[in-house]
């Protein structure tokens, strides 16, 4: 069993340090439990924000709202079983492990190892992706893995390994940005999906260097507003095209770091080539933004890196850039972009993604990633797997290939090629994945459908086996930041009823499928076997434990011995490429998948609110949380409401190519008029998901969210809707 | 398959880097007079503006390894009988298609004095200080020639005209624009936005000389030194820039026996209806929808050409239509002035179908606006003086996104977001506006927590939640703090 509270070293007398559940930014919590808490629905816990370098004591709506799900009146405390009626009872443990156990057999027996297939989340801690890898591959022996992190952070972290030979999200201790002269945000609303973070801008807002690319005047791009900096407000999928025509005029007007470059870089001559066909003024036509501003930004970025003297300059990505069906090419810009300015490296400059999901850093690198292994290590690489088959006590040999990614996994399910049998942990694809009918379609065709959740999500509902699993308060373990410090979570209550941890079921599933060691339900003995796991890995954590974080507090990775302070900047020493330096790679503008036509004559882009995470099956299930967003809506432009007829608060239907839905029109002047935002937090007639489409980068897997031609039309009247949102009938392929 | 391509400018040098990517089974000869790697051409107003470095035009081209491309080799003749090029080295180069893209060259106006004396007419150099902008050479010439200051004459304005006008009056040279006719950029421009461009050039320190031509230079010792025009006057002058138009290079083609007219003919196939295996696209092509001298169009040819040879199970297709590419989009790249028009402004009279267009003329403003909009699509526009609008209306005629049914809004907002407007001071706000976003926090909430007892925006924070997220708000806290202090009675 998990350590008690009173164990752990992070437990201050007044309560239990840990970190909030939901984004990447990781604020830092005390969580207090209340007397008589419980009772006719009284928070069990109070949350405070507690002063750490990545929130300084902020929080925000959120997080101070976390404790509210733990008492979730439809909180899962017993698992629960599909009978032959179609209807989900409670069981016992023993019940729901052996009927698991019994189902996972035949699909092997019937169809091999890759029968069976594994779908996690980027909320799972280390500890559990860890786990979750090494059961997949070890005790089902499948090479079926992957994660709906895939649809965060999968462009980022493919174009930064290409290009720098490292994805650790941020290289750099978050407060570094305070002493910026420009800081260059791309496609990221982090003023309302982690609104602590704005306090790391306030300097750089204060020399007006702030600039924001978003086809929304968002919360964030109102930060540039007096005189703070730049809003460019691009057509959606274009903005490779600015990054280019940035990188254009850069190169033109020579604002380069020749020394960087020649020292550390190569690739400059295939880089030049493809920037010099994207001058200003065509890429003004292309992306809407006046050749002007494109000028002025890249000379501000200019200005503000150290070899001309300014005092840093940092480029970020988000997934307003990333979710394209040219991510990566999109962060590869970017990159060269910081590249050719000599930000890369450097104290005090530098580029990073801003991580979305609390763990999608963590998880990708100890193993819920197709094609790796524990510590950012490679699943093709002979090396690389004899290590890790070394610390697993088993034959490199019998370790399987790598996998697919998440997208094309989901379509596999339930065909005769694919997995018949899947288990979902940390992830409600239901909602989350592109193209959410067909998602709907596959896991019907499944033989198995296993979900591990706290609370009963769109996708825990269609299960045929239930598990109830602890929640963040409720457990120990580790998470990575979106700067790449490993930060401690830890337990301040008991799980209520028959919620266990997903390391607990793991051990018992293992036990039974004929493992009856390596997997300790204990989230430190996992901890410690994953630090020597990545050991002379990538993400080297070889040098952490529980107790050593307990002890000297939070550390970025690598940390590769036990006396070694951890490596707040990365990248200072040159780059972990073969010949150590930053490849400047060439990109091309591809027009979208799904480009505007004359019946759909609009882009569609899906998004956050401040006030929900994710699918929202947690933020939900708050009441003030949903009081303030109860249901999706459709923002558009004053303009395109007159053409359409309607005023705000009217229904209007959605068409895309994937499908079609009803929401109310929220009518705001804070969107390019031929553009309209859905968020994607809503499950049923109101999932944004049921537009988007599953095409995807090449490169990464990373679905295309956030550009879907579309049409719009006003509803007054119901419509029928096809029938696309029912939950289909499970049929035995 | 050989495939030779004559011209390794903008558009030759796409497609033979293309062609070497889709199909690594084609053996690719390329032959470019020019002595240079490609370069982006387009960029040559803005190196001789000073904007770009004319180090860092180079495009993108087909590897030594995928291609044979011989630099500062002209093509001479084509046999097409035996399907040969033969270039001016003697050397003949088989081919099985062969892909003309030989551009255009500048036009040189018959002005008495232009060329150096002796040898023919269309031979004979110009003479010291005059010179055309249509290479890399030319550019660099021109720098030469004027490098921050000095007397200039820039004979024609048109689009280029315009930019190098701007370009060089920019870098501190005495520009004067001298046109043949009254209308500025007369094939895009009408009297009001013209005379709007007139004003912004003006202000811009270029002295414009309309409805006048240049009758003769006088070179003594072949270096200019002064131009004269049609109105009688005559300007001193370091520099002339012959901005004249372009004539598309046809000569082999026609030596070829193939049809020109303008340019090589070619249809819809891009094939010479003559002779299928011999194709011409960019600037010396002339396709059924006719030419507009801009590079998008030639990219686009270059990447259907690419597509239709694509190797495939089945044979070569017929390359697909041609796709918008916003064809007749034409961007002027002028320092200080942004000037676009796209489309073709017609002004039919009242009908409930027509097209709809609605102008803005602001001549002290030095702001000019017309739009036309047709059955919900922008279909024209003329933009002078006014940034975002020529952006925005830039990309909704080129992804022919749905506009305002009235196209007075077009005028009246710019189309794209705006970030959002300052947030309102406290005083301004009602008591359940949300002053805290990121907690959801009222500002009758914070005013509560002052008036029990809140001293401080750490405090407001404890009891209410609000400024714990991003930050922003604790200068409104702020302000509601203050606010109280001012009303409660000074303490005696
Ligand atoms: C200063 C300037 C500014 C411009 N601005 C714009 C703009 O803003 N937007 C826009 O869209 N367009 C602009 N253009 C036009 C654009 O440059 C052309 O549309 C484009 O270059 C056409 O490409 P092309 O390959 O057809 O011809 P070119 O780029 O002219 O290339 C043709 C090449 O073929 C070579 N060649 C010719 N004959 C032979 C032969 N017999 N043997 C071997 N080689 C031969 C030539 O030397 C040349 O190198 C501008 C042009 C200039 C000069
Ligand atoms: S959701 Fe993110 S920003 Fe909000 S409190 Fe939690 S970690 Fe902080």
């Amino acid at each position: 069993m998990p350590s008690t509270p009173s164990a752990s070293a992070g437990t201050a007398p007044s309560g239990t340090a840990t970190h909030c559940p939901y984004c990447a930014l990781q604020c830092a919590q005390t969580l207090t439990p209340v007397a008589g808490g419980g009772a006719d629905g009284a928070p069990v816990l109070t949350v405070e924000g507690r002063d750490f370098p990545t929130n300084q004591g902020g929080l925000c709506r959120k997080g101070w709202t976390s404790a509210e799900v733990l008492t979730a009146p439809d909180r899962l405390t017993a698992p629960q079983l599909r009978g032959a009626d179609g209807v989900l009872r409670e069981v016992s443990w023993d019940a729901a492990l052996d009927h698991v156990e019994a189902r996972l057999r035949e699909q092997r027996e019937r169809r091999g190892a890759d029968a069976v297939a594994v779908f996690g989340g980027g909320g799972l801690t280390n500890e559990k992706a860890y786990a979750l890898g090494k059961f997949t591959r070890v005790v089902l022996g499948s090479r079926l893995i992957d994660y709906n992190g895939r649809f965060c952070m999968s462009a980022a972290a493919t174009a930064s390994n290409r290009s720098l030979g490292l994805d650790r999200g941020l290289p750099f201790p978050l407060p570094d940005l305070a002493g910026a002269d420009c800081v260059l945000l791309l496609g990221s609303n982090l003023a309302a999906t982690m609104p602590p973070f704005v306090q790391h801008l306030e300097g750089v807002r204060s020399r007006g260097g702030l600039v924001v690319t978003d086809p929304r005047g968002s919360a964030t791009a109102a930060l540039t507003a007096e005189g703070a900096g730049v809003h460019l407000a691009p057509v959606p999928g274009t903005d490779l095209v600015v990054l280019l025509a940035l990188l254009h005029v850069v190169l033109a007007e020579d604002l380069v770091d020749h020394e960087y470059l020649a020292a550390r870089t190569t690739g400059l001559e295939a880089l030049r080539a493809s920037a010099a066909a994207w001058w200003p003024e065509r890429a003004e036509a292309v992306c809407g933004v006046p050749a002007r501003r494109l000028r002025q930004v890249a000379r501000m970025l200019a200005d503000a890196s150290p070899s001309r003297g300014g005092r840093g300059a940092y480029v970020l990505t988000g997934r307003g850039v990333e979710q394209s069906t040219q991510g990566t090419a999109t962060v590869t810009a970017a990159i060269d972009l910081a590249l050719l300015l000599g930000l890369v490296g450097r104290r005090g400059s530098g580029y990073g993604p801003l991580t979305g999901q609390g763990n999608g850093q963590g998880g990708r690198e100890h193993g819920l990633k197709a094609d790796q292994l524990p510590g950012y290590r490679k699943i093709t690489d002979p090396e690389d797997r004899a290590h890790v088959a070394a610390v697993w006590g088993v034959d490199p040999e019998s370790l399987p290939g790598p996998g697919v990614p998440a997208v094309e996994l989901l379509g596999m399910l339930g065909r005769p090629v694919g997995p018949s049998a899947l288990i979902v942990c940390g992830a409600n694809p239901v909602v989350s994945a592109p193209d959410v009918s067909r998602v709907r379609e596959r896991l019907a065709a499944l033989d198995l459908l296993v979900v591990m959740d706290t609370v009963p999500s769109e996708t825990a509902l269609l299960a045929d086996v239930l598990l109830p699993v602890t929640q963040w308060a409720e457990e120990e373990g580790t998470m990575t930041n979106l700067e790449g410090r490993v930060i401690r979570r830890r337990r301040a209550r008991e799980a209520p009823g028959g919620a266990r941890s997903e390391l607990w079921i793991l051990r018992e599933l293992a036990a039974r499928l004929g493992v009856p060691t390596g997997f300790p339900a204990e989230a430190s003995a996992v901890f410690d076997e994953l630090a020597r796991a990545s050991a002379g890995g990538r993400a080297d954590y070889s040098g952490l434990s529980h107790e050593r974080l307990d002890r000297e507090g939070s550390m970025h990775w690598p940390v590769p011995g036990p006396d070694h302070p951890g490596t707040p900047h990365a990248l200072l020493d040159g780059f972990p490429t073969a010949d150590g330096r930053a490849r400047l790679l060439p990109v091309t503008h591809e027009d979208p998948a799904d480009p505007l036509r004359a019946d759909a004559p609009l882009h569609l882009v899906t998004g956050r609110l401040l006030e929900q995470y994710q699918s929202g099956a947690q933020t939900r299930r708050v009441p003030s949380l949903l009081a303030a967003r109860p249901a999706a809506f459709a923002q558009m432009h004053p303009l395109l409401a007159d053409l359409l007829g309607i005023e705000d608060g009217e229904e209007v239907l959605l068409r895309t190519r994937s499908g079609e839905l009803r929401v109310p029109a929220e009518v705001t002047e804070e969107i390019r008029p031929d553009t309209v935002f859905m968020p994607f937090h809503y499950p049923g007639e109101g999932s944004a998901n049921l537009l988007t489409g599953s095409a995807t980068d090449p490169l990464s897997g990373m679905p295309g969210f956030k550009v879907t031609a579309l049409e719009v039309l006003p509803a007054p009247r119901p419509v029928p809707v096809p029938d696309v949102v029912t939950v289909q009938q499970r049929s035995i392929v | 398959m050989r495939i030779v391509v004559i011209g390794h400018g903008m558009v030759g040098s796409r497609v033979a880097a293309d062609l070497a990517a889709a199909d690594p089974g084609a053996r690719l000869t390329v032959l470019g007079q020019e002595d240079h790697d490609p370069y982006n051409r387009v960029q040559l107003s803005s190196v001789v503006a000073g904007k770009a470095d004319p180090a860092a035009l180079a495009l993108e081209q087909v590897g030594p390894e995928r291609a044979r491309v011989l630099r500062g080799v002209r093509a001479v003749r084509i046999d097409r009988a035996s399907h040969l090029v033969h270039d001016e080295l003697g050397e003949a180069h088989p081919y099985d298609r062969l892909v003309l893209a030989t551009g255009s060259a500048a036009r040189i106006p018959d002005v008495p004095g232009l060329r150096a004396p002796g040898g023919a007419a269309e031979e004979s150099p110009l003479v010291d200080g005059v010179s055309p902008l249509k290479d890399l050479d030319d550019a660099e010439r021109i720098l030469r020639r004027c490098d921050g200051g000095g007397e200039v004459v820039v004979l024609g304005a048109g689009v280029l005209g315009i930019e190098v006008a701007t370009g060089l009056a920019g870098r501190g040279a005495r520009v004067t624009l001298v046109h043949h006719r009254e209308r500025l950029m007369e094939r895009q421009l009408d009297r009001d936005a013209s005379e709007i461009v007139h004003g912004a050039l003006e202000t811009l320190g270029i002295t414009v000389v309309t409805s006048a031509s240049a009758t003769g230079v006088d070179a003594p010792e072949g270096r200019l030194e002064t131009v004269h025009l049609s109105d009688g006057s005559a300007r001193p002058a370091d520099l002339l820039v012959l901005c004249t138009g372009t004539v598309p290079q046809t000569a082999l083609a026609e030596a070829a026996g193939l049809e020109c007219g303008a340019g090589v003919l070619v249809g819809e196939d891009l094939a010479c209806p003559g002779d299928p295996d011999v194709f011409a696209i960019g600037d010396c092509a002339q396709p059924p929808e006719g030419a507009s001298g801009l590079v998008a169009q030639g990219w686009e040819q270059a990447r259907r050409l690419v597509e239709s040879w694509r190797p495939r199970e089945e044979e070569s297709r017929a390359p697909g239509p041609p796709r918008g590419t916003g064809g007749d989009l034409v961007r002027v790249k002028a320092v200080g002035l942004a000037l676009v028009t796209m489309g073709r402004i017609e002004r039919p009279g009242p009908g409930l179908h027509a097209p709809r267009s609605v102008r803005l003329a602001d001549p002290s403003g030095g702001r000019f606006t017309e739009v036309v909009v047709h059955e919900g699509r922008l279909v024209a526009a003329t933009i002078v003086g006014d940034e975002d609008a020529a952006a925005e209306l830039s990309a909704a005629f080129t992804l022919r996104t749905p506009v305002p049914r009235d196209p007075v809004h077009l005028l009246a907002r710019p189309l794209a977001a705006r970030a959002a407007a300052p947030a309102a001071s406290a005083a301004d706000m009602a008591e359940d506006d949300v002053l805290c976003q990121c907690n959801g926090v009222t500002k009758g909430t914070v005013c509560a927590a002052v008036a029990g007892g809140c001293g401080s925006t750490a405090e407001v924070s404890r009891a209410t939640r609000a400024g714990t997220g991003c930050g922003t708000c604790r200068s409104r806290i702020q302000e509601l703090l203050d606010a109280s202090r001012d009303r409660e009675p000074a303490p005696v």
